[in-house]
C-alpha cells in the first residue's frame, strides 16, 4: 500500500468496541464537524420470515421489520418524535432486505438524543390499538410505492427470478399480510433480532466512542445476557429461474423495462467477489462505455438507464432498469455485448477507470456525518471495514473481472419484466 | 468567507473547506427568464453538460471525469423567484488524495469552466448532432413527468395557478416548442445568458485566486450587461379552482393545494417563513403530520412548502382514492386553527429547534454550505454566517407566523385519482 492509499485508508477509518453484552459500537470522530449522527442497526430485514426462537418456530408476515420500524418509535411515554423534537434532532429509520436501521442527526444534546434512539429501540412496547393505528399509515405507503414504475419493476424482477427467496415480497408487504400482524409476533422479533449482540450502534462528527459508550450503560446495553437461541431459515434457490418473463400495465408514457440476472448469493466475507459484482453493470453498459453512448445516442433508452446490483442473505442479483420504445432490442445488445466481453475480455483502461471512480466515491461517502456512520455501519454489518474496501479495490485486476464474467450475468440465469402503458 | 466583485456583475466566493475530503467549484448564471426563449433554455444544460471545446465528445469527458477519481460535473437550470439560473459545478477529492500525484483542482477548473464558458461549437453554432439528441432526450424527459404522478399533479396545480404569468413559465420547457429549436436559436440564447446574466463562482477547498483569475480570462472578450434580478411577484387573490383528473389504474391519490399572498409588496423574512412552514407542514412535529397524518391516518405524506418571490405556498399529500375531501378539509382546518387559534409554546420551540439544528449543521457539508450562501446572493441579502442568522430564528415569534399564514389565500386544488370504474 503506497502513503496517499494509506492515507486514504486513514480517512475512512473507525473506532471500534463491543460490549459485554455483545454490542458492537463503531465511532467515527469528525473534528471540525458540528453536527453527530447516529444509527442502530439490527440485522433483520424483509427477508426474514422464517426462524427458530429457543426451539420455537416463527413465520412472520411479509412486511413485519418494515412494520416494526414504524412500531419503534412508540413508547408508552408517547412518541419518540416528540422527544426528538425537545432536542431538535431529525430522527428517521428505513428497512431493506436484510437491516433496519434508526437514526438521528443532531448538534446538540448529544447524550440525550441517544438515550432517545437507544431507549425506544431497546424497549419494545406494542398494543393492538397501537398495531392497529400503523396499519392504516403503512397501508397508504404501500399504496404510494404500487404506483412507482420503478419498485413495481424490482419487485417484479424478484418475482421472476426467485420461487421461493423471501425476496419476491415487497419490503413493506401488502395491506392483507400487515394486517396479521400481533404484538405477540413483534415481540418475537425483537426477542430474536433486536438483542445488543445482532445490533451495531454506528456514531460520526461531534462525538466520542466513550459518549456511545456511556449511553449504552445508561439504557442497559452494556451488560453481558444470556443469549437467546435463534435459528435463522431461508429456503435455497436452486433450479432454472422459475418465470423468464412479466409483462402487465400501468399509466405509465412509454415501456419501462428491468432485466435481471440471478447471481450464487455472496459468501460472507468475500468482499472481492462482491466488489467486482458491483462494478460489471459500470463495466458493461455504464455511462464510460460505448454500448451506453449507443444507447444514448440512438434514444433507445432514457438517460437514467443503469445497472444496479442488489445482495441480501441467500440472495444476489443484477438488474439493468430504464424506459424505452424498445425494450427488447436493448435487452438484446445488452446480452449481446455481455457475451462478447465474456469472449474477448474487459478493455483494461476501462477498468481502471471504473476503479478510480470506485476509489473517489469511497473517500466522498465518508465525508458526511450521515454517510460516515451509516456506511461503517453497512461495512460492519458485511462483516468488514471500509479500510477493507479500499484495500481490496486497490487489489482487482481486470483478470479478477473477467474471470467472474465467464459466470455472471449469464443467460440462462436472466428474466425480464416490462410495463406497458395502459391504455 | 469571503466574496468579492471580480467584474461589473461577476463575483467570487471562497468559502472554508479544510476538513473535507473533496473540493467543489460552482459557477451560477441568473438571468430573466422569458416565456419565447423557455425551451431553449431548458435544452441548454443538456448540450452543456455533454462536453465542451477541449473535450467535445460525452463519452470522452465522462471517461476524464472517471480519470479524476469519479469527479462530478453537473449542468441544471434552476429558479430564482421568476429568474432563471444555468449552474455548473464540479466536485471531487482533493490534490492529497490522488494515487499519483496529480493536480487535480486545476483539472476541476478547467473542466468546469471549459464547461459554461468555452462550449464546442460547429461552424459558430452548437453541435447539430448534440442538438438532436438532446431534444430526444428532453422530449423523453417532458413526457415522463407523468410517470411520477406526485410530480404531474404538482405541476398540473401550478399550471392552473400561474396560468399565463411569467411565475407560471415551465422550468423544464415546452414539448410544442421543440422543434422550432436549432443549434443556431440554441447559441443565440446561450449568449443572451451569458450577456446578460448575473454570474457567481463559488470557490469550496481550490485555489480562489487561481479560479478568480481564469474566470476573468473567459470573461475578457465578451461585451455584458448583467441585468438586475426580477422583483418579487404574487399572484392575484381569487376564487378557489377545483381540478379532479382521473387516471386509470392508479393505486394512491395526490392531492395539490396552492395559496397565494397576493401581494408581493409584502415580504416576511426567509427565517419567518420557514418557522410558519416548519409549524403548519414542514417537519414531523408540525400539525399537518401530527394531525393530519398520525392521527387521522388520511395520507401518508403531507407537507407545506412556501417560495417567498411568487408569493404561493403549497400542500401537497397522497392520499387514498375517495378520501380527497375529507383530507382537503382536515388540511385545511389545521390550517384555519394556526391563522385563528392558539399556536402553543411548545410546538413553536419544537420548531425552531429543529431549523436551528439545521442551520447548525450546514457547516458539515459542502454543498448544504454553499447553498446557504448562493440563497442569501439570489435573495439580494447580505452574506451572513448560519451562526449570526440563528439569532433571527430565535427572534420569530408566535404572531408573526400567524400573520404569515393569515396572508395566503386558497386558490387552487387540483386532485390525480383513480378512475372510478377501474377500481
Amino acid at each position: 500500500m503506497n502513503h496517499t492509499q494509506s492515507k486514504a485508508a486513514a480517512a475512512l477509518s473507525c473506532q471500534k468496541t463491543v460490549l459485554p453484552s455483545g454490542l458492537t459500537v463503531l465511532c467515527r470522530p469528525m473534528p471540525g464537524y458540528s453536527s453527530t449522527h447516529a444509527m442502530y442497526a439490527t440485522k433483520f430485514g424483509s427477508v426474514m420470515l422464517d426462524f427458530t426462537l429457543d426451539g420455537n418456530p416463527v413465520h412472520l408476515p411479509a412486511g413485519t421489520a418494515h412494520f416494526l420500524e414504524h412500531k419503534m418509535f412508540e413508547t408508552p411515554e408517547g412518541d419518540a418524535f416528540d422527544l426528538y423534537a425537545e432536542t431538535g434532532a431529525a430522527a428517521n429509520a428505513f428497512t431493506s432486505y436484510d437491516r433496519t436501521c434508526y437514526i438521528f442527526t443532531a448538534t446538540r444534546d448529544i447524550d440525550r438524543n441517544l438515550d432517545i434512539l437507544l431507549g425506544a429501540v431497546g424497549k419494545p412496547w406494542f398494543t393492538r390499538e397501537t398495531i392497529a393505528k400503523e396499519q392504516g399509515i403503512i397501508g397508504q405507503e404501500i399504496k404510494m410505492y404500487d404506483d412507482s414504475p420503478d419498485w413495481r419493476l424490482l419487485t417484479g424482477l424478484f418475482r421472476c427470478l426467485y420461487a421461493r427467496h423471501p425476496i419476491r415480497e415487497d419490503i413493506a408487504g401488502s395491506v392483507e399480510s400487515i394486517a396479521q400482524l400481533t404484538p405477540e409476533l413483534l415481540y418475537a422479533c425483537t426477542d430474536a433480532f433486536y438483542a445488543p449482540a445482532n445490533m451495531v450502534l454506528s456514531v460520526a462528527g461531534s462525538v466520542t466512542l466513550e459518549q456511545a459508550v456511556d449511553a449504552c450503560k445508561r439504557c442497559g446495553l452494556y451488560e453481558a445476557r444470556p443469549p437467546r437461541a435463534v435459528a435463522l431459515s431461508l429456503p435455497e434457490e436452486t433450479g432454472p429461474v422459475p418465470q423468464k418473463e412479466l409483462v402487465f400495465s400501468m399509466p405509465v408514457t412509454k415501456p419501462c423495462f428491468a432485466v435481471g440476472y440471478r447471481e450464487e448469493p455472496i459468501a460472507p466475507g468475500d468482499t472481492k467477489r462482491e466488489v467486482l459484482l458491483d462494478m460489471l453493470s459500470d463495466l458493461v453498459c455504464g455511462g464510460l462505455t460505448g454500448l451506453y453512448r449507443k444507447f444514448y445516442d440512438e434514444a433507445l433508452t432514457n438517460p437514467e438507464f443503469s445497472g444496479d446490483f442488489v445482495s441480501a442473505s441467500g440472495m444476489c442479483a443484477i438488474a439493468f432498469t430504464g424506459e424505452s420504445s424498445q425494450p427488447r432490442r436493448v435487452v438484446e445488445l445488452l446480452q449481446a455485448e455481455i457475451d462478447r466481453l465474456r469472449r474477448e475480455g474487459i478493455d483494461p483502461e476501462l477498468f481502471e477507470l471504473v476503479k478510480h471512480q470506485m476509489y473517489g466515491e469511497l473517500l466522498g461517502d465518508v465525508e458526511s456525518v450521515d454517510d460516515a456512520a451509516e456506511e461503517q455501519a453497512a461495512a460492519f454489518l458485511k462483516g468488514r471495514t471500509l479500510a477493507d474496501e479500499i484495500d481490496t479495490l486497490a487489489a482487482l485486476t481486470v483478470e479478477d473481472a473477467n474471470a467472474l464474467l465467464q459466470t455472471a450475468l449469464l443467460e440462462e440465469n436472466r428474466a425480464y419484466v416490462e410495463i406497458q402503458p395502459r391504455e | 468567507m469571503e466574496r468579492k466583485q471580480l467584474a461589473p456583475g461577476v463575483y467570487l466566493t471562497a468559502l472554508d473547506a479544510q476538513k473535507f475530503n473533496r473540493c467543489r467549484i460552482t459557477v451560477h448564471l441568473r438571468f430573466p427568464a422569458k416565456r419565447e426563449y423557455a425551451t431553449n433554455t431548458a435544452l441548454l444544460p443538456l448540450v452543456l453538460e455533454r462536453g465542451y471545446a477541449a473535450c467535445p465528445d460525452m463519452t470522452a469527458l465522462s471517461r476524464r471525469l472517471a480519470a479524476l477519481y469519479g469527479a462530478d460535473l453537473g449542468v441544471d437550470l434552476g429558479t430564482a423567484g421568476i429568474d432563471r439560473v444555468l449552474t455548473a459545478d464540479i466536485c471531487g477529492i482533493k490534490d492529497e488524495f490522488a494515487l499519483n500525484g496529480e493536480n487535480l483542482t486545476a483539472e476541476y477548473c478547467g473542466i468546469v469552466l471549459g464547461t459554461i464558458f468555452d462550449p464546442y461549437l460547429v461552424d459558430g453554432a452548437f453541435d447539430p448532432e448534440a442538438v438532436r439528441i438532446e431534444k430526444e432526450t428532453m422530449t423523453r424527459r417532458l413526457q415522463a413527468e407523468y410517470n411520477n404522478k406526485r410530480l404531474y399533479c404538482v405541476r398540473q396545480a401550478r399550471r392552473k395557478f400561474f396560468g399565463d404569468s411569467p411565475a407560471g413559465t415551465e422550468l423544464g420547457g415546452y414539448l410544442a416548442d421543440l422543434p422550432a429549436v436549432t443549434p443556431q436559436t440554441l447559441k443565440a440564447e446561450y449568449d443572451r445568458i451569458l450577456q446578460s446574466a448575473v454570474i457567481d463562482v463559488m470557490v469550496q477547498g481550490a485555489d480562489a485566486d487561481s479560479v478568480a483569475a481564469l474566470v476573468q480570462e473567459r470573461l475578457a472578450g465578451i461585451r455584458r450587461t448583467p441585468c438586475a434580478y426580477a422583483a418579487p411577484v404574487a399572484m392575484p387573490r381569487a376564487e378557489i379552482q377545483r381540478y379532479i383528473e382521473e387516471i386509470p389504474g392508479l393505486t394512491q391519490a395526490k392531492l395539490c393545494m396552492l395559496f397565494t399572498t397576493g401581494d408581493a409588496s409584502v415580504q416576511p423574512t426567509i427565517h419567518q417563513l420557514r418557522m410558519a412552514m416548519g409549524l403548519f407542514g414542514g417537519t414531523s412535529t408540525s400539525r399537518l403530520f401530527r394531525n393530519v397524518r398520525e392521527k387521522q391516518s388520511l395520507c401518508y405524506y403531507c407537507a407545506s412548502t412556501a417560495v417567498r418571490s411568487t408569493g404561493v405556498m403549497m400542500v401537497d399529500s397522497g392520499v387514498e382514492p375517495g378520501g380527497e375531501e375529507r383530507a382537503e378539509q382536515a388540511i385545511l382546518k389545521e390550517w384555519e386553527a394556526l391563522k385563528n387559534g392558539p399556536i402553543t409554546p411548545g410546538e413553536l420551540e419544537d420548531t425552531r429547534r429543529a431549523l436551528l439544528s439545521g442551520m447548525e449543521s450546514l457547516g458539515d457539508s459542502l454543498a448544504a454550505l454553499e447553498s446557504w450562501y448562493y440563497g442569501q446572493i439570489a435573495r439580494g441579502e447580505p452574506l451572513t454566517d448560519p451562526e449570526t442568522a440563528r439569532a433571527a430564528v430565535r427572534a420569530v415569534t408566535a404572531e408573526e407566523v400567524r400573520a404569515i399564514l393569515q396572508g395566503y389565500s386558497y386558490s387552487v386544488r387540483y386532485i390525480v385519482t383513480a378512475q372510478e370504474d377501474a377500481q
